[in-house]
């Protein structure tokens, strides 16, 4: 039935086109009502190309023999028994070789389409292209129909197929009438509807079908059919309406056009010769219905018998036994029907997996259906947009806690245990099971017993701790590091001023002095907060503050402090008291310009306590560093 | 029904709700399905940051749509848990009829048996032979085909392969430079993990020296905090990344290039779930209160994918669980309570 040169001509239409597959769907020989593979030319990508290629092809035999490479494996898997091994030498190709194309082409072979049925067994029904670019769509309306399973390519496809890119690596199927059957095509491209292509393709392959058919007879007569040959199938006359008459001929067309849909319309003459024609007018039409009556035959014979239609159920469950049948016509394996029911449920998965999996989560009735009974309703963009953002700032908060927090807080609470545990294991680690692993593990621990082990120490070494956790040790050992910091300073710059004492010695002057107790103690409680907080707290220029530590309090020391506000200097100071020692220190303040608003200054256990008020005249120029350096040099210099 | 005296959920037209004195975070099934007119367990763990946290168990009747604590099954679990799991498999050699394996993970590993009326804990699996110091565990799961194995996950980058029938560590794996936070079994010996190093890799038990990246998040370090790899076709996993609405969608056999973006949750994604029965479904949930259901197209279209289904739970959800055993029951969690979906 199916021409000679059909695979050559499907060759070369999907090779101008640069598709990935073309495949023929011829009516089953033995199998009335039901398409089956004829022929095929695959063109997609190739995994591995066999070195044993002895002679050097071309690109078209090279697809050639891949295709023919192809069916040979297909068939040497279908005929393959339980031991397949055994068998499969006898294929050039292994299932291994196969790309994801080539499988979905490969199993495409082991599919048959009742008349309706599928992609292809609509085409044949409607006689008109059908084009899917939305492989979504077409995944489920191409697989749907029977599979023929065999034991072994059952093994194959839950293997290969199931978890390989069957349906998602072919994206746009088109499936167009040809002959008696149905010719489609497939792409890995997406790409939109183009009728004219079909038209292209069609016109290229049939005019070299045509050229090459020797019985071609009378052409002029025949190149303008306009019948649409799958509805005279399908319509209830078509049974009998081998040789048509210009009635029921016109009652199809009249369904056509109802439609409002444009058919591609073919005739087969004798089986060989054919023509088509494209975009039905209506003037035409009349004429292609007087045609029509002169083609003697009619495919509908072939494909709509109503009774097989109906006997063909759907169901996917039913048609295990259609398909029993055909393993046992086509391929001559000993498989009893028993065999096979015991692989049903192999069957029936594969058949779910493959087809569809939809039916797997059949959510779609739900919807329509219990509304009520369901949690979940149909997704609505403009309803979700409605929907509030919540969580206010940190995304994924509980998450986050779970994954962060929580070994964070597992840590602190293992901390102590784990530092007698660490320091016990040191003796006798050694690394276990995975050595890697372990070590890192084991490494990994060491460092933090380490780390705990130094904070310890420095906790012992920092008097005044409040807490016990890490941060505050840290808070308190920085706190000490600076009290410790300007001890040194102060302890420096006293010494300068001893050396500078024992080279100069100046007569005191006389001063107004006025007493006031306990002045200088309270203004010093101020000292245990952070200096770089109190700089930046206030407006003073500059500020030097010089403690008294609490660990030297009776220690004879001294101590300075300058506030500058604008132009107003205020000077609080304490050094042993001496004669003179007064007048020194107004003599090297009034140096810097200063007018005085008030001076106190009060004589305590061989201390000097002075406060100084005054006021710059004019513009500042001195800075409280050099205030304070005068000040030091005048007060200790005797 | 003396039942409904104690029974504290809420049932709505189409949920069912417990509510829990405490907020939850880590829910599971059991994957024993329920006979007809039983019911099926369901384990709730608290979040709590503190010391005081709980496991309970309860028992859902899908028939009846109720939901019954079982106040004598509860049990102490210091750590917050960060995973519960239900023995995989329904027959097994572990198991005792009546009874349950429930794995939790924490500060460690532990299996606990529930019976009808008491819960024991089985074993504690510490990785650390040389100490009681155990890195936390951030996640863990049961190869359900090869039941005694269960890998757990750790902040110290490694994952453990525990034999649980032995109580040994078949394997331990430095598997990423950073914290791995979740990880999923493939297969009898394949698993894959995810980490705050960015990455997917897949690990072969078989061949311990290597792995395999399978993704990479597009900012440089962007950590990926959870993992499901799909048990209906394992060429897909799905994985959430921080501070992110995308579920990242992934094939095993094209790395580095995702296979799909998911990105219609309108703030971060929280919990991730495949359909235990179809391979294409997937449900995830988030801050933004939805738990959406997508069925994976073949072709993306070109405006993105947009989900199937979804449900508005009244604040931001934190976990989301499939029933394996009853494929049309989803868990939601969030603030203190626990929502049954129909699906």
């Amino acid at each position: 039935m199916v021409a000679e040169n059909v695979k050559k001509q499907l060759a070369l239409a999907v090779r101008s086109i640069q598709w990935s597959y073309a495949i023929f769907w011829s009516p089953s020989a033995t199998q009335p009502g039901v398409l089956e593979w004829g022929e095929g030319f695959y063109n997609g990508d190739i995994k591995t190309r066999k070195t044993n290629q002895a002679v050097e092809l071309n690109s078209d035999q090279i697809g050639l023999q891949r295709s023919e490479q192809l069916r040979e494996l297909f068939e040497s898997l279908a005929t393959a028994e339980a031991t397949p091994q055994t068998k499969r030498p006898s294929a050039s190709l292994t299932p291994e070789d196969l790309t994801d194309t080539e499988w979905y082409y490969l199993v495409c072979m082991s599919f048959v389409f009742n008349v309706g049925q599928g992609l292809p067994g609509r085409v044949l029904v409607n006689g008109q292209p059908i084009w899917v670019h939305n492989a979504h769509i077409a995944e489920k309306c191409i697989h749907s129909g029977t599979i023929l399973i065999f034991p072994y390519l059952t093994i194959f496809i839950q293997v290969n197929l199931v978890t390989s890119q069957l349906g998602l690596g072919i994206k746009t199927v088109v499936c167009f009438p040809f002959l008696e059957g149905v010719v489609e095509l497939g792409t890995t491209d997406l790409i939109s509807e183009d009728l004219g292509l079909i038209q292209r393709i069609r016109t290229a392959f049939l005019d070299i079908l045509d050229a090459k058919d020797p019985k071609k007879s009378g052409p002029s007569l025949k190149t303008r059919y306009d019948i649409d040959v799958a509805s005279v199938a399908l319509d209830h006359n078509a049974y009998d309406a081998n040789y048509t008459s210009p009635n029921s001929s016109s009652n199809a067309f009249e369904a056509n056009q109802q439609l409002h849909e444009t058919y591609m319309v073919e005739r087969i003459n004798g089986g060989a010769s054919q023509v088509q024609s494209w975009q039905v007018m209506d003037d035409e039409l009349s004429n292609g219905v007087h045609n029509s009556m002169n083609s003697s035959d009619c495919v509908s014979q072939t494909f709509a018998d109503p009774e097989k239609i109906a006997s063909v159920p759907n169901d996917q469950n039913q048609t295990d036994f259609p398909c029993a049948q055909d393993l046992q016509e086509c391929n001559n394996t000993k498989i009893t029907s028993g065999d096979l029911q015991g692989d049903q449920w192999h069957y029936q998965q594969v058949l779910s997996v493959l087809l569809k999996g939809s039916d797997q989560l059949n959510m779609g009735s739900h919807f329509q259906n219990n509304r009520k009974e369901f949690s979940f309703v149909r997704w609505n963009k403009g309803e979700s947009m409605g929907c509030q953002r919540l969580g206010g700032g940190t995304s994924q908060n509980l998450l986050k806690k779970v994954l962060f927090d929580v070994p964070r807080m597992h840590m602190d609470g293992l901390l102590e245990c784990q530092e007698e545990n660490d320091f016990k294991d040191k003796e006798r680690m050694k690394p276990e099971v995975e050595e890697i692993g372990m070590n890192h593990v084991l490494s990994e621990r060491r460092r933090r017993a380490k780390l705990n082990e130094r904070f310890l120490t420095l906790r012992s070494m920092v008097p005044s701790i409040s807490k016990d956790d890490k941060v505050s040790i840290l808070d308190d050992a920085i706190e000490y590091l600076r009290k410790l910091e300007k001890k040194v300073k102060e302890l420096e710059a006293c010494k300068e001023l001893v050396d500078l004492e024992t080279k100069t010695k100046r007569k005191p002057q006389d001063m107004v002095e006025r007493t006031s107790d306990n002045y200088f103690n309270n203004k010093t409680d101020n000292g245990k907060k952070p200096m770089l907080n109190k700089r930046k707290a206030c407006d003073i220029d500059e500020t030097w503050r010089d403690d008294e530590s609490v660990a030297l309090k009776d220690s004879s020391t001294n101590s300075i402090t300058i506030s500058m506000s604008n132009s107003e200097v205020l000077i609080e100071m304490k050094c042993p008291w001496r004669e003179g020692a007064m007048m020194e220190i107004m003599q090297a303040i009034s140096s810097f310009h200063l007018d005085f608003h008030s001076v106190q200054s009060s004589e305590a256990d061989g201390n000097l306590y002075l406060t100084i008020k005054s006021k710059f005249r004019g513009p500042t120029v001195a800075s409280a560093k050099q205030i304070r350096q005068a000040l030091l040099k005048a007060a200790w210099k005797c | 029904m003396d039942n409904s005296t104690q029974e504290s959920h809420l049932r709505s037209e189409n949920s069912v709700t417990y509510e829990s004195p405490y907020p939850l975070y880590a829910m599971a099934f059991s994957s024993t399905p329920p006979l007809p007119s039983s019911h099926q367990r369901i384990a709730v763990g608290s979040f709590i940051e503190d010391y005081t946290n709980r496991v309970d168990i309860l028992s859902f009747n899908p028939d009846s749509l109720s939901i019954r604590p079982h106040p004598s099954l509860s049990f102490d679990h210091p750590y917050p848990p960060t995973k519960l799991m239900f023995h995989p498999n329904a027959h097994s050699s572990l198991r005792k009829s009546s009874s349950d394996l429930l794995a939790t993970s924490g500060d460690y590993l532990r299996l606990w048996e529930v019976r009808e009326n008491s819960v024991d804990t089985i074993s504690l699996l510490n990785n650390s032979k040389t100490s009681e110091f155990c890195a936390p565990l951030t996640s863990f799961d049961w190869n359900d085909i090869e039941p005694k194995r269960i890998g757990t996950s750790s902040i110290d980058t490694t994952c453990t392969i525990w034999d649980i029938e032995k109580g040994v560590v078949e394997t331990q794996l430095i598997a990423h430079d950073k914290e791995v936070y979740d990880i999923a079994w493939g297969e009898a010996r394949v698993f894959a993990s995810v980490s705050a190093d960015g990455s997917v890799r897949i690990f072969d038990l078989r061949d311990k020296e290597h792995s395999t990246i399978i993704y990479e998040s597009p900012q440089p370090d962007t950590p990926l905090l959870r993992l499901a790899w799909n048990k209906q076709d394992l060429r897909y996993m799905a994985t959430i990344l921080m501070d992110s609405n995308r579920i990242v969608i992934l094939d095993i056999r094209s790395p580095t290039m995702p296979v799909a973006e998911l990105e219609r949750h309108r703030s971060s994604v929280n919990a991730i779930a495949w359909a235990p029965q179809s391979y294409r479904h997937i449900c995830s949930a988030g801050d933004d209160s939805q738990a959406l259901i997508w069925e994976l197209p073949t072709v993306a279209g070109p405006n993105g994918i947009d989900p199937m289904s979804m449900y508005s739970a009244a604040t931001e959800i934190n976990q989301l669980q499939w029933s394996a055993a009853q494929p049309d029951w989803i868990a939601i969690a969030f603030a203190n309570k626990m929502q049954l979906l129909k699906v």
